[in-house]
């Protein structure tokens, strides 16, 4: 075997694959399916359930939030002794905050979004024919699944999840007596993400080495779309910052099991005494679990970001504006993604001279970020714009980046941070910033990649009110609460009324829940328009509808695998030719032709 | 397009993998990485609890015994400098076997990954005979019999660290002795001569380097500093 | 292959040969340095030794991985890849190490049982083997006590 071909070995294994669809049996073709395409379809419903779980948990515990004094009986045959008197008990409310954190940000925006993606459009873009290794990317899935299950399983043990909040601090954690949840809870809890880990860790191994090595003929670093881009470094991230995580949790077990002290030193508890454990620092713990946590939130937004540069620039048909300093600040994001942990600790008793270190490095990312809004902002700057719902949402993004970055620049002053650590103001920021903008990177993806995923359309109607309400629920819900915020309102607690300070935000609490309450019923009407034109969706006869220069819009619409029938098409120019010298658009494929001009 | 990219093209231009290596061996350097971020955060915290605590147990008395030593004789280091030779020497002879490998050499592929494996087991075998002499001297996960350099009582974090990091190294360890094993398997079976290289035995290897590597710094770390 | 072996005897058993002197003579200095360490009270000086030993453990690291691992003779760009990423230790490092420290201060300032605790000095436990289940009783009887210094001092805090 030649050299050539050993480097390639997999790549070309897979020329048969395509003609020998038929051989699949159902369990080959949808479960342990090693077609990346089918691999990130089980991603993006898995990711789907667990979005409306996690929803749902929003829904009840706003619930508890905006009518505290009420009482609602279908809660107790919902939750049952978590719900008793129908109303939601404070160790469910608990329960529910931590659950819906883990869910949302490890399940549906890290693994529901680059797991998707990343699996579906790496291959198509960069012209492979799979993953490098199709197989660790399924092993990959079912990793994922299993921590799925696991993690579900903990929210019917008898003393319900973990409820000591997505960062799982110790003492919290580590004391299996400190809340019901902290025992069984805690332990699921800490398998799940474990699982999780080595799921994230196969998935970013394989886009990595995919990404550098499957490339096809011509498809040269500078002429991959900004989505692969951003994937790349997403994984990047993953690879390099969930391995600390793990190291952590591997001491959190020690702590909880073995009679360590690793994070636990001086805790006095009534009733119990003092506690042996000598030593320890539970700061420690803080700075391991930042020390992904942060990148974490980058694993969330960049391939976002990616997909809805994608998206502004097919859709204005323009060049994205400023190919490479877009690629530049995705780099400059990335590094600095790692430099900045400790901002989310400037009041756990860091040492304030190193606060001051991590908010000059903090207030740096406002550089990258302002390139990016603004290469976005003129990317759309007179534009020819299709009003796709996919471009509503990627504009949708684009502000809620914006809205949400700035009050990033409040939150990493460490002084202003004391003030504002720990209240709605947080809330507010980190929700808009990542939690919805991501949501909306990842509604602007699977509206735009839809009819590539299964060769059906998407009903428009349906998209323009699912983007609407999602838009105006988002600000509706998180814009008050950046005044609650301010007034010094801290999150996490389980009732305000009782105090006369907070309420003044009585009725405005009611109102956040109700509108979270419709803009999750909108979120369903998603749903059924996602799996309803999965079967019954108009067929796509076109077989690049948004008339885009990538290489996934040259495969067939059906792809089976292996993706194009025949041979791999070969590039010859970058991905963003729109409206280049009069013609709407010139796909990667076509050769430079002798009079055109350069860009 | 410019010159520059018609150049660059060459080796990043698709089509071709950009570091003339297979992806298999790109993904074990990646992993490497990833595990090197494992390694580095353990040690990290045990540089970070050392750091916030005000005396720490002399290395030299606690780790001063070997294996048939006549009684009361003491030798800080010499034990923990024979695995360190150990580790060095199974390093030695995995470079040769991948080597050997790349010369379609199988006979001397067969030698050096025995010699490989014995070194495992060796260093395995050390650690897992000073484990048991830890043990008895009443040293465990949460247990510290050892006083601080300084004569104050410990914290139990100097053996939790001590168990927690060489337990994870050596389960490292133990895995890549398992590999070699598979590896030597299926160089007698012939595997790599019909797949015509031996690429599979250069990635055991990479992961075999890259647990003396680690044994570099957890000796540094525990044993010397 | 072809162009893989014929790369490979450029640098061949010589090499091999060459790194494993130098490791092994990289580690009987460390254990030189280790060993002469052992009698030497003088802070300044240990902290200097110790710093050397974490420089040659830095270039045994570097000759595990440049030759043994074989970095050296990839391409450029592979070994980029590899060794940038590795640069956010240094920050990763410096930023724990310096925020333990300041921990350890904080303690030592405002926690007067910490204080306290690191200036007791207790018994050094009997020398051999056969006493090694009773110098273990014995730190756990000390470890009462201290619990039970604790709890009388947390209780002292509260009125």
């Amino acid at each position: 075997m030649s050299h050539e071909a050993v480097l390639h070995g997999d790549a070309h294994g897979h020329d048969d694959h395509g003609h020998h669809e038929h051989h699949d049996t159902f369990l080959t073709k949808y479960v342990f399916s090693q077609d990346h395409k089918m691999i990130a379809k089980q991603f993006l419903i898995t990711g789907m359930v667990w979005a409306v779980l996690g929803g749902l948990m929003s829904v009840l515990f706003r619930l508890q939030l905006g009518y505290p004094d009420s009482t609602f009986p279908f809660l107790e045959d919902l939750l049952g002794k978590w719900g008793k008197g129908g109303r939601i008990t404070p160790e469910a409310y608990y329960a529910l905050v931590t659950t819906h954190g883990t869910v949302l940000v490890f399940f549906v925006l890290t693994a529901g979004l680059s797991g998707t993606f990343a699996n579906f459009l790496i291959p198509l873009q960069v012209g492979a024919r799979d993953m490098a290794s199709p197989f660790m990317n399924m092993l990959s899935y079912w990793f994922f699944f299993a921590a799925s299950i696991v993690m579900l399983s903990s929210m019917f043990v008898e003393t319900g999840p973990f409820s000591g909040g997505w960062t799982a601090y110790p003492p919290l954690s580590a004391l299996g007596d400190a809340s019901p949840g902290s025992k069984t809870g805690m332990d699921l809890w800490i398998i799940s993400m474990a699982l999780f880990v080595v799921s994230s860790l196969l998935g970013g191994l394989n886009y990595i080495a995919t990404i550098l090595n499957m490339r096809t003929k011509g498809m040269s670093m500078t002429r991959l779309p900004l989505t692969i881009w951003a994937l790349f470094f997403t994984a990047v991230l993953g690879v390099l910052s969930f391995p600390v995580l793990f190291s952590g949790f591997i001491l959190l077990i020690f702590d909880r099991n073995f009679g360590t002290s690793f994070y636990l030193s001086d805790i006095f508890v009534n009733g119990v005494g003092a506690l042996p454990n000598e030593g320890g620092s539970a700061i420690l713990y803080q700075h391991l679990f930042w020390f992904l946590g942060h990148p974490e939130v980058y694993i969330i937004l960049l391939p976002a970001m990616g997909m809805v540069s994608e998206i502004l620039s097919i859709n204005s048909r323009k060049p994205i504006f400023g190919y490479m300093a877009m690629i530049g600040s995705l780099f400059a994001i990335a590094i600095l993604a790692f430099l900045v942990w400790a901002h989310h600790m400037f009041v756990t008793g860091l040492n304030p001279f190193l606060g001051s270190v991590f908010v000059l490095l903090t207030l740096l990312i406002a550089v990258p970020s302002a390139i990016k809004v603004f290469n976005w902002l003129t990317t759309l700057w007179r534009g020819n714009i299709r009003f796709t719902p996919a471009m509503l949402f990627a504009i949708g993004f684009v502000s809620l980046f914006i809205s949400g970055g700035l009050t990033g620049i409040w939150l990493g002053n460490s002084a202003l941070d004391i003030h504002l650590h720990d209240t709605y103001f947080v809330i507010a920021h980190f929700h808009i910033v990542m939690g919805v903008a991501s949501m909306f990177g990842m509604f602007a993806g699977i509206y735009h990649w839809f009819p590539k995923m299964y060769g059906k359309q998407l009903n428009n109607t349906l998209g323009y009110i699912h983007f609407w309400v999602t838009i105006a629920g988002a600000y509706l819900i998180f814009w008050p609460m950046h005044y609650e915020g301010l007034a010094g309102m801290p999150r996490r607690y389980y009732d305000f009324s009782i105090w006369e300070s907070f309420k003044q935000f009585g009725e405005l609490n009611k109102f956040i829940s109700l509108v979270s309450m419709i803009v999750f019923m909108v979120q369903l009407l998603f749903l059924f328009n996602f799996f309803y034109s999965i079967f019954k969706g108009r067929k796509l006869t076109k077989q690049n509808p948004w008339d885009a220069t990538t290489l996934e819009w040259t495969a067939p619409i059906n792809p089976g695998h292996g993706n194009w029938v025949g041979e791999i098409p070969e590039v010859h120019r970058w991905p963003y030719d729109y409206g280049k010298d009069g013609v709407d658009f010139i796909a990667q494929t076509t050769p430079v032709g002798a009079d055109e001009s350069q860009h | 397009m410019s010159t520059a990219t018609v150049e660059t093209t060459k080796s990043w231009g698709g089509g071709k993998s950009p570091f003339n290596v297979e992806y298999g061996k790109l993904m074990m350097w990646y992993f490497l990485m990833s595990d090197a971020f494992t390694f580095g955060a353990f040690l990290i915290s045990y540089g970070t609890i050392r750091f916030s605590t005000n005396g720490w147990p002399d290395p030299n008395e606690v780790f001063r015994s070997f294996p048939f030593a006549p009684e009361g004789v003491h030798a800080p280091l010499v034990f923990v400098s024979v695995m360190t030779f150990i580790l060095i020497v199974s390093s030695v002879t995995m470079v040769l076997a991948v080597k050997a490998g790349h010369e379609m050499n199988k006979k001397d592929v067969v030698k050096y990954m025995i010699w490989t494996i014995i070194g495992g087991i060796a260093f395995l075998s050390c650690q897992a005979w000073e484990w048991n002499h830890l043990h008895h001297e009443g040293a465990w996960w949460g247990r510290n019999p050892f006083i601080n350099a300084d004569g104050t009582a410990s914290s139990t974090n100097f053996t939790n660290y001590f168990f927690t990091i060489t337990g994870f190294h050596g389960f490292h360890v133990f895995t890549g002795v398992l590999i070699n094993i598979i590896m030597l398997i299926m160089t007698l079976l012939d595997k790599f001569e019909q797949r015509g290289h031996y690429l599979m035995i250069e990635k055991a290897g990479l992961y075999w380097h890259f647990v003396d590597l680690v044994w570099v710094f957890v000796f540094t770390c525990f044993y010397l500093v | 292959m072809s162009h893989t072996a014929q790369h490979e005897e450029n640098h061949g058993n010589g090499e091999v040969k060459k790194v494993t002197i130098i490791l092994s003579v990289l580690t009987i200095v460390e254990l030189i340095l280790g060993f002469w360490m052992i009698g030497i009270t003088s802070e300044a000086l240990r902290l200097a030794i110790k710093g050397t030993i974490i420089i040659l453990m830095m270039a045994k690291a570097f000759y595990i991985v440049a030759y043994f691992m074989h970095l050296k003779h990839e391409l450029k760009n592979l070994i980029m890849t590899i060794v940038v990423p590795l640069g956010l230790f240094i920050w990763f490092i410096i930023a724990f190490l310096y925020d333990g420290n300041s921990f350890r201060n904080l303690r030592n300032t405002y926690d007067p049982y910490f204080k306290e605790r690191s200036t007791i000095k207790v018994e050094k436990k009997a020398e051999g083997h056969g006493a090694g289940h009773e110098a273990g009783a014995t730190h756990e009887a000390a470890a009462d006590t201290t619990a039970h210094a604790k709890d009388t001092a947390a209780v002292e805090n509260k009125h």
